[in-house]
């Protein structure tokens, strides 16, 4: 069953000449206990469909969608309070930067403590409540890999290395049992073996606690070595998604080839000094985003026939939307 | 920690000690002999001109000179004034606990009502509210404060008899000096009608209070409003929402701290303006403060008050302004915090 469900999801943004489409009818599906990620270049609006999903959205940014459901509930037609609940005990959220995410002026303890919400707590007197949080909190840090909790809570954000605040944002996210967890770029400026730890992390979560994540970022060889499947976004569009090896393997869209080609890590058979492969030209900029397929300046096998935005087709799970895929003989 | 009171203790010393080589220079750059205006004494006689220039080592270098006034200076001597002839050290003393009261009355209102109000504004932004509170903030900002005091004394003093035209307290009233306060002064006095005077020393004060707060909450509004909208727009806040938090639970746990924070350094900047406006204030309404007593000296061209006046006002301004950053910085958590490389 797909946890969230999200079809032609469209965001605009009021910008000084009108309303932009910043994202433009994505599609994006987690089933239970998946881990999807969510690949793109910068700017492609990954961060967008996070902060769509989380709520909380700028009073200028408006939101259309056929389809946007949480679990079979509509998410659009919730009022604000239904939709906090379902923010508070099923869907988390790890930023990309930890140590901008939390409060400066508190401790972390009262950072951890408040994201630990009431009904896990077995019903004891009041008093007894702060001890109980303080103990789920301590057993949270452990499950993250935070050895020295007592230090950790006492400290203020400033006063933790980076690592260990990410990991610390990982355990606020984990407090309320979600179901779905989504990691916004949650290794970006790591050394590697820090990255490797909360790779991980996340991935033991995934298997031993049926966690759902949605997995944001571009750091192809980490994904592909995690995720079942994926979603590749390229400038507010959708371009293809299906399972992670299919897509590896078999590239529909000339977009995620072109992606898949410009990771040095993903070509064993790339000579010495030999140039990088990339496509020309630049993500466009949101005021001047192309008509129809947004990867058509860009793209070598754009034809007359892209100024339309192609509709998304299917071949079994592996969804791709471009008038003249891959697979097919170019004209 | 202790890094940052040596530096704000160092920076006011410091700041201090120019203060005090201009109030010594102005002796030798106003007109008339350098003796005459450090010691206040006019006329003098053989006898006497000896005396002082023993006293003010004025026969000795410049440098001698300036330690011998400033030892003069920490024992109290600042020499007399020449209009009244009254010594200038109980002078001040008299007069600046008058002006600093008047001051910390209208901080505080301007506080308990600038700061709410900024919060609302803020966290309506783009709102009617906001729009509202901003262009009161404007005109309360923009209003003169020696026309909007003549104005309030036209309409609630001269129109509508609700309060007294000028002065700290009724006539009737004798009240013994203790504190230079007037309120503390009522309570440790010993007549024996303390709430009647307590009532007619709030009467004289709100007028002159109401005219300088006016300005000072317009600021702390605007001020507050800007960290509220900062505050509110930055990382934290959205990943505090997206925790599911509640509105309220945002703001009273993350919202009101950060945003006192911010703001606590910025009013440590308004403390010259706030005693500014209290200085012009009193003239209009005859509160016997600094700024009255100040004026008073420059009309009646009175060197030593002028100098010791602005040293008195001046070194008062900055200490504060350094105690009030100072107390902002050690409360905040995050001083101190190293500086991090990025990736």
């Amino acid at each position: 069953m797909a946890l969230l469900d999200i079809k032609n999801l469209t965001l605009e943004i009021d910008g000084t000449n009108g309303w932009i489409k910043a994202l433009d009818k994505i599609n994006l599906t987690i089933d239970s206990g998946e881990i999807r990620a969510l690949v793109g270049e910068s700017g492609s609006g990954k961060s967008l469909i996070v902060r769509a999903i989380s709520g909380a959205l700028p009073s200028n940014w408006r939101i259309t969608a056929d389809r946007m459901t949480w679990k079979n509930i509509d998410l659009l037609s919730m009022n604000d309070e239904e939709r906090r609940k379902i923010m508070r005990n099923e869907i988390a959220v790890v930023f990309q930067n930890p140590l901008k995410s939390l409060d400066p002026s508190a401790t972390l303890e009262e950072q951890l403590l408040e994201s630990i919400p009431g009904n896990l707590l077995d019903k004891g007197y009041f008093w007894q409540r702060a001890q109980q949080r303080r103990v789920i909190a301590a057993k949270l840090l452990h499950k993250v890999g935070i050895k020295d909790h007592k230090r950790c809570l006492k400290s203020y954000p400033h006063q933790v290395p980076d690592d260990i605040c990410q990991k610390f944002m990982i355990a606020t996210a984990l407090a309320p049992n979600p179901e779905l967890i989504i990691a916004d770029d949650p290794t970006r400026g790591m050394e590697i073996t820090t990255k490797a730890q909360i790779l991980r992390l996340l991935t033991r979560l995934n298997k031993t606690k049926d966690l759902s994540i949605l997995f944001v970022g571009h750091d192809l060889l980490a994904i592909s070595s995690m995720a079942t499947s994926m979603t590749v976004l390229y400038c507010g569009q959708t371009v293809e998604s299906g399972p992670m090896d299919k897509v590896r393997k078999r590239p529909l869209h000339p977009y995620t080839k072109a992606l898949l080609d410009s990771a040095p890590s993903f070509r064993k058979d790339l000579p010495p000094k030999s140039p990088l492969s990339s496509l020309e030209g630049t993500i466009p900029s949101l005021q001047h985003l192309p008509i129809g397929c947004r990867l058509g300046p860009r793209c070598p096998r754009a034809q007359k026939e892209c100024v339309k935005a192609p509709e998304p087709r299917r071949i079994h799970q592996h969804y791709y939307s471009c008038h003249f895929p891959l697979h097919r003989e170019k004209r | 920690m202790i890094r940052y009171i040596v530096r704000h203790i160092n920076l006011m010393l410091f700041t201090l000690f120019a203060l005090s080589v201009a109030s010594f220079a102005l002796a030798y750059l106003f007109p008339a002999d350098p003796l005459v205006n450090l010691s206040g004494v006019q006329r003098l006689s053989e006898e006497e001109f000896n005396l002082l220039s023993e006293k003010y080592a004025m026969n000795e270098s410049i440098i001698i000179q300036y330690l011998q006034y400033m030892s003069l200076l920490f024992q109290g001597d600042w020499g007399i004034s020449f209009s009244s002839g009254l010594p200038l050290g109980d002078e001040i003393k008299r007069s600046l606990p008058a002006s600093i009261e008047l001051s910390a009355y209208s901080l505080v209102i301007s506080m308990l009502v600038g700061v709410p109000l900024g919060f609302f504004a803020g966290l309506r932004h783009n709102k009617h509210t906001d729009y509202v509170l901003l262009g009161v903030s404007v005109a309360g900002y923009s209003v003169p404060v020696f026309w909007l005091a003549l104005l309030l004394i036209m309409l609630f003093a001269l129109q509508l008899p609700l309060f007294p035209l000028s002065g700290r307290i009724s006539l009737l009233f004798d009240i013994p000096y203790s504190t230079g306060f007037i309120l503390p002064d009522i309570w440790l006095s010993d007549i024996n009608n303390k709430t009647a005077a307590t009532i007619n020393a709030i009467e004289h004060m709100i007028l002159p209070t109401l005219a300088i707060s006016v300005v000072n909450t317009a600021i702390v509004l605007r001020l507050t409003r800007s960290a509220v909208l900062d505050v509110m727009g930055s990382d934290f806040v959205q990943a505090a929402y997206s925790r599911g938090l509640t509105v309220s639970q945002v703001i009273f746990r993350h919202g009101i701290r950060n945003v006192l924070l911010r703001i606590l350094p910025l009013l440590a900047l308004q403390t010259s303006t706030l005693l500014t406006n209290a200085m012009i204030v009193e003239v209009i309404f005859s509160w016997p403060g600094i700024g009255n007593w100040l004026l008073q000296a420059i009309y009646q061209r009175d060197f030593p008050a002028i100098r010791a006046g602005m040293l008195a006002v001046s070194a008062f301004v900055v200490i504060v302004t350094v105690l009030i950053d100072l107390f902002a910085r050690l409360i905040d958590p995050t001083q101190g915090a190293p500086r991090r490389g990025s990736l």
